[in-house]
């Protein structure tokens, strides 16, 4: 008796397990746990699942010295990790509010389509076609930077006797097609070493494997800083391939979280040109300059206080400025000890291409 | 005495055609079986519809290209030691990828046969010394990870052994006409004029030599005189192949310096020396103990009847022992050549440009991730099959044919 | 003696016996130098052996740079778990360390009272067998503990140690009916302690060694449902031989493909076309082979065509695939599951397939017998499988499980490379970026460091397994 009642039950379980995964697909958004919107609809915003759930979710890479690297306790340090906080402080209030979630180079994009990360602050390069299709938003670039080529001191001289010569880069990126497009207008021929891991690519050069290493400007200059032979030994070419602006990336679509984090980021700069720094900030909410008090969210003479409708609370730059710092604070902690020079990063009024609109 | 009334019989049981006792259909064993797999089929393809159904919302959603078209547009990456041209469409560069990975499997497989072999014969050997040395190489190889001996070999092995080519740095090294290393890779003498007419040599090489050693094996039977198989075999074959080989024109190629490359012969980069390293490495180690296992398992009294008849210990290995050892250790093996087969996408971690190297470069460069991985996944599954089919013709000739 | 005279004095005087010597000499002559052959294989040997440890020696000892693995030493261990919640780790192993020890002591209670008894060791012996038992895994506590350098770690290893003696010597009290509810304390105290580690930080902040054995203990504990009904499917149904349940098996099989082709539609310049009438082909005749020797042959066919798929892809491919396109199979609305969950999916799928092998060789070492038995008992397909037959399978094939899981453990490492969890090996890549070490060819230190931490983990596991075959005479009854 009991072996037939299984028998029927058990073609009735799995007809019914049928029947529920034929389920009909909803459009409406399912919130996750944690309330994170991940399809933006009319009236939902990043800006306020951020707030919610009072935390940033921000992508990086783990391993890029300067820019975003693990330390020995496991805290994420760098350029690009020190502007999340700087996002953080301005719309929670707190830079240490920052969940930093390491994301690889085939799936930054995917991640921040996914709703995986709310920002994507991972030394990316602001492209037309990413803008596209890759469904991200570009914001204003933290880091001006240009694709060159580094060889070793004696060999060659210039990029156009490098015929036939092995470029080692590092795959996934614009830096592959770059060099190849490079090699190809000049009318040479070059054979390309495509690595996964930049690691394995300096252990490759070094060995002398490469006659070149083509990849930013940035990361060629902190490889030859720390060079065990000294930085004569390697050569960097002052052509520049490429423009490569790295700018921080939102998802498409989400004009209020666009904004509020170009206005985070551009409040560092803004800082920097009114020379104020993490240890005087305070003096700046009792500034003669109005305009001072007025970006850092302090009162006007009339008692009012400026309200952007941004989206970000009014003292959002008094935040990022005293938990974090200016432009130039950030760069010379992060990128200064890997040997950069501010050049073009340098602010327009010293003749670089950092400016800020003005906050008003 | 009572007499008692002997009780009605029982109703017979229904019975059908067959004598089974009739069972309403509903209640049927054989009819609810095949209900119960039609459900378990029909649920699973429901699974498979749903998650097909939402891969293509997604697809949809996010402007991505769900379908194969992606083989034909242009790779827009090179790919290092070919003539690949960026210009040329997906599938090719898949094509030149699928050579690299069968180029590091076919030698892996041939190595690491060899190497575990060796390790295997030496395990048994009673030399204490050579005993324990093959004992700690396969008890250490055994349990690390593939991947990091992999990373090793490249990193801190071949490209620290190897020297670098650059002026002032030492230079490479150049071991006569036979080979030159250094860290752009390693050149060693080949041949010119074609793969398909190199397989022709090696082919007649195999050929010839199998006849002569069949035609002395028959001769020695018949007048008992020693038959040297190997030696005329291997002999005649040599002779023939030479005399195809100049037929053909086909050249030799050594490898030579200029500048920093280098020319002529076959050369092998550091990443494919490095991935071939580690793969021999890792895999003989299981090969040493699938045939320790194996020439255990053939009885003792065969090497024991090989000795009364005073044969060399060389020929009770050779004609005895590894013959039965092989019938024991062939699918194991096998599978070892499986799994070599498998790792060798491990390569991609290291910049070989093999088969996965090049699926990952594509997706990188805007191929669709899932049709892409999907075909990448169906590749490699028809060369697992392939290579398990070879597997298991070579274990049915081979097996034990009992009376 | 003279055949003729039967005379024995023309016999050549016997030579008296050659003593059994077992003195260093002669074992050194026996092993060492058999032969002159022999003898200079021995010198060669000696030599290279020599000089392969001396270079070992004095890298690990003199040359070596180990700053980065000392300084980096929490990040191989538990990764960017915060800092200041440590103790829960402590308080974790203290707890899996005194509960190994009680269901050690219960076991050992068990075989006192069945009356099994092994041979009566003294201390001194029994330290000795454990030492030679152990010795990869306290080599390797010893140089963890030592790279440490502060003293906290010792006083840690201690109270592990303390714990698991502890709970050793408490489980000596549990007679046999405590068995099942031991195993219920087990469960619920792992439920625990996971909720205590996660607590502080969820598993995408777990790092090195703690994610590494995480992921492996979830691939095998997870994919065993998943494995052991694919065994069963595999040999389900009675072995008959029926070609109309064959033909109606390749016709289902070769349906799937041939009506995504319809759907799609049928253009001959497009490879998808030519893989789906490939795939029909080939489903529909594998299909018709397996399908026509069992008599619930659909099911068969489910099961083989899953364990062979991902029997026959690389894990390091499936991998790439659940972390560019896993999102893409939940539906919209669902956030994509983290990469911890993402790699744990694919370990489970694919270990499930290796472990349905396993299972069904242990499936098949059973004697048909047994079945039958519990056929005439009685006992319903459910109950034969449930409480007969793999209560016995799998008891049989716990080593080649055991091996699995070392396979697993190590293979861990690709999860690393391709969705960047933070464990052992991309530890290893994490450290040598940072601001200190880049550039300095460092990977000659922290990847022999990865690989000597595998070693003794998988070293350990193999050789207590290999025991356990012993001690349950596996293959022997």
């Amino acid at each position: 008796m009991k072996r037939s009642t299984v028998r029927l039950l058990a073609p009735v379980v799995a007809l019914a397990v049928v029947g529920v995964s034929c389920g009909d697909d909803d459009d409406a958004p399912d919130e996750s746990a944690r309330g994170r919107i991940t399809e933006v609809q009319a009236g939902d915003s990043i800006l306020d699942a951020v707030i919610e759930a009072d935390s940033l979710r921000c992508g990086v890479r783990a391993d890029l010295p300067g820019f975003s690297a693990t330390n020995e306790a496991g805290e994420h340090e760098g350029f690009d990790a020190d502007f999340c906080r700087v996002i953080a402080a301005a719309v929670l209030g707190d830079a240490t509010k920052v969940e930093f979630v390491d994301v690889e180079t085939a799936a930054r994009f995917t991640a921040l389509q996914a709703g995986e990360i709310d920002v994507l602050s991972r030394n990316t390069t602001w492209t037309a076609s990413r803008d596209g299709t890759e469904g991200a938003t570009f914001l204003h670039p933290t880091f001006y930077d240009g694709q060159a080529m580094m060889v070793a001191a004696d060999t060659f001289t210039s990029i156009d006797e490098m015929d036939g010569a092995v470029v080692c880069v590092a795959g996934g990126t614009t830096t592959e097609g770059n060099a190849a497009a490079e090699f190809e207008r000049r009318g040479l021929t070059v054979e390309v070493s495509s690595f996964e891991s930049v690691d394995l690519l300096q252990e490759a050069f070094l060995a002398g494997s490469c006659d070149g290493w083509s990849s930013d400007y940035s990361q060629l200059n902190s490889l030859r800083a720390n060079y065990p032979e000294g930085s004569e030994a390697l050569v960097i070419f002052d052509d520049i391939f490429s423009k490569e602006p790295l700018a921080p990336a939102v998802i498409d679509g989400d004009t209020a979280w666009a904004q509020a984090v170009n206005w985070a980021i551009l409040s560092t700069i803004q800082a920097e040109e009114y020379g104020l720094t993490s240890d005087n900030v305070d003096e700046g909410l009792t500034h003669d300059d109005p305009n001072i008090v007025q970006f850092l969210g302090g009162e006007n003479v009339d008692g009012t206080v400026l309200d952007t409708g941004i989206g970000l609370p009014p003292d959002f730059a008094y935040q990022v400025i005293s938990q974090v710092g200016n432009y130039g604070e950030i760069f010379e902690a992060n990128l200064a000890p890997l040997g950069l020079e501010r050049g073009v990063n340098a602010l327009w009024t010293d003749g670089g291409l950092q400016y800020a609109p003005p906050y008003r | 005495m009572t007499a008692h009334a002997t009780p009605a019989a029982p109703s017979p049981t229904p019975r059908d055609q067959r004598g089974h006792a009739a069972v309403p259909p509903w209640r049927d064993v054989r009819n609810l079986a095949w209900l119960f797999q039609f459900a378990v089929v029909l649920g699973a393809i429901a699974l498979v519809a749903w998650l097909w159904g939402n891969y293509q919302d997604r697809s949809a959603a996010s402007n991505i290209p769900s379908s194969f078209s992606f083989l034909n547009q242009p790779a827009d990456f090179p790919i290092s030691g070919s003539d690949f041209r960026r210009t040329q469409p997906v599938r090719a560069a898949i094509v030149e990828g699928l050579f690299n990975t069968l180029r590091l499997v076919v030698a892996g497989v041939i190595l690491a046969t060899v190497v575990g072999t060796l390790v295997g014969i030496a395990r048994l050997s009673k030399n204490f010394l050579v005993n324990k040395a093959a004992q700690v190489y396969v008890e250490f190889i055994r349990n690390i990870p593939l991947f990091a001996l992999l990373v090793l070999m490249y990193s801190a092995v071949v490209l620290r052994v190897l020297p670098d080519p650059r002026p002032g740095r030492g230079g490479s090294w150049e071991w006569g006409p036979v080979a030159v290393l250094n860290t752009r890779g390693i050149g060693v003498l080949w041949f010119e004029g074609g793969n398909l007419r190199f397989v022709l040599v090696v082919a007649v090489f195999a050929v010839v030599g199998a006849v002569t050693a069949r035609l002395r094996r028959r001769r020695s039977d018949a007048t008992g005189a020693p038959a040297r198989t190997g030696l005329w075999g291997g002999v005649a074959g040599l002779a023939a192949a030479a005399a195809v080989w100049a037929l053909l024109g086909l050249g030799i190629s050594a490898p030579e310096l200029s500048g920093l490359r280098t020319t002529g012969g076959i050369v092998m980069t550091p990443p494919y020396a490095a991935a071939l390293a580690a793969l021999v490495i890792y895999t003989s180690s299981h090969i040493a103990e699938i045939v320790r296992g194996s020439i255990l398992a053939v009885p003792r009294g065969q090497g024991e009847a090989a000795n009364a008849v005073a044969l060399s210990s060389f020929q009770r290995m050779w004609f005895v022992v590894l013959p039965q050892a092989l019938r024991v250790g062939v699918p194991a093996i096998g599978n070892q050549y499986l799994n070599l087969a498998k790792n060798s996408s491990l390569a991609a971690a290291i910049a070989f440009p093999e088969l996965t190297q090049i699926v990952g470069l594509s997706v990188a460069n805007r191929s669709p991730a899932v049709p892409a991985f999907a075909l990448l996944l169906l590749i490699y599954l028809v060369i697992s099959l392939v290579l398990s089919a070879l597997v298991n013709l070579a274990n049915r000739r081979l097996a034990i044919v009992e009376r | 003696m003279d055949p003729v005279t039967g005379d024995l004095t023309a016999l050549a005087p016997a030579e008296p016996p050659r003593p059994a010597t077992s003195g260093a000499g002669d074992w050194v002559r026996r092993n060492l130098f058999r032969s002159v052959g022999d003898g200079i294989v021995t010198v060669v040997a000696a030599v290279v052996i020599g000089y392969v440890l001396f270079r070992l020696g004095r890298y690990v000892f003199v040359t070596g740079r180990w700053e980065i693995v000392r300084r980096n030493l929490g990040l191989f261990m538990y990764g960017r778990y915060p800092r200041d919640e440590l103790w829960r780790i402590v308080v974790a192993l203290c707890a899996i360390s005194a509960y190994g020890g009680v269901f050690a002591g219960h076991l050992d209670r068990r075989r006192a009272d069945a009356g099994i008894t092994g041979p009566r060791l003294t201390p001194a012996a029994r330290a000795r067998d454990l030492l030679s038992r152990f010795w990869p895994l306290l080599l390797g506590v010893l140089v963890l503990l030592l790279l440490a350098g502060t003293a906290t770690p010792w006083f840690v290893a201690l109270a592990v140690v303390g714990a698991g003696v502890a709970g050793r010597l408490g489980g000596g009290l549990l007679g046999k009916r405590w068995l099942l509810p031991l195993l219920g304390v087990g469960v619920a105290s792992l439920v625990a302690v996971m909720a205590l580690l996660l607590d502080a930080a969820g598993w995408d902040r777990w790092g090195g060694l703690m994610i590494t054995i995480l992921l492996a203990v979830a691939g095998i504990v997870l994919c065993f449902p998943l494995g052991v009904l694919l065994a069963l499917g595999r040999r389900a149904g009675r072995e008959v031989n029926s070609i109309g349940g064959g033909i109606v098996v390749a016709a289902v099989v070769a349906a799937i493909p041939i009506v995504l082709l319809v759907l799609t539609g049928t253009d001959p310049s497009r490879p998808l076309t030519w893989i789906l009438l490939g795939l029909a082909v080939a489903g529909g005749t594998g299909g018709f082979f397996v399908g026509k020797r069992s008599s619930l042959p659909l099911v068969r066919v489910l099961s083989v065509v899953y364990i062979e798929f991902f029997r026959g892809v690389p894990l390091y491919v499936l991998l790439f695939l659940s972390y560019l396109g896993l999102g893409f199979f939940l539906p919209r609305g669902f956030d994509t599951p983290g990469i911890v969950v993402r790699a744990v999916v694919v370990f489970t799928l694919f270990t499930a397939a290796y472990l349905a092998e396993i299972v069904r060789g242990g499936l098949q070492s059973l004697p048909r017998g047994q079945t039958e038995a519990a056929q005439a008992l009685g006992l319903g397909p459910i109950r034969t499988n449930a409480l007969i037959v793999l209560p016995q399978a799998l008891r049989n094939v716990i080593p080649s499980i055991v091996g699995q899981f070392i396979s697993l453990f190590k293979d861990t490492t690709l999860a690393g490379a391709v969705m960047g969890i933070l464990e052992l090996l991309r530890t290893s890549d994490v450290a040598n970026a940072q601001a200190d070490f880049a550039g300095a060819g460092l990977f000659a230190e922290t990847i022999p460091f990865v690989m000597f931490v595998f070693w003794v983990g998988c070293i350990t596991m193999s050789r207590e397994s290999q025991r356990l075959e012993r001690k349950l005479g596996v293959g022997t009854r």
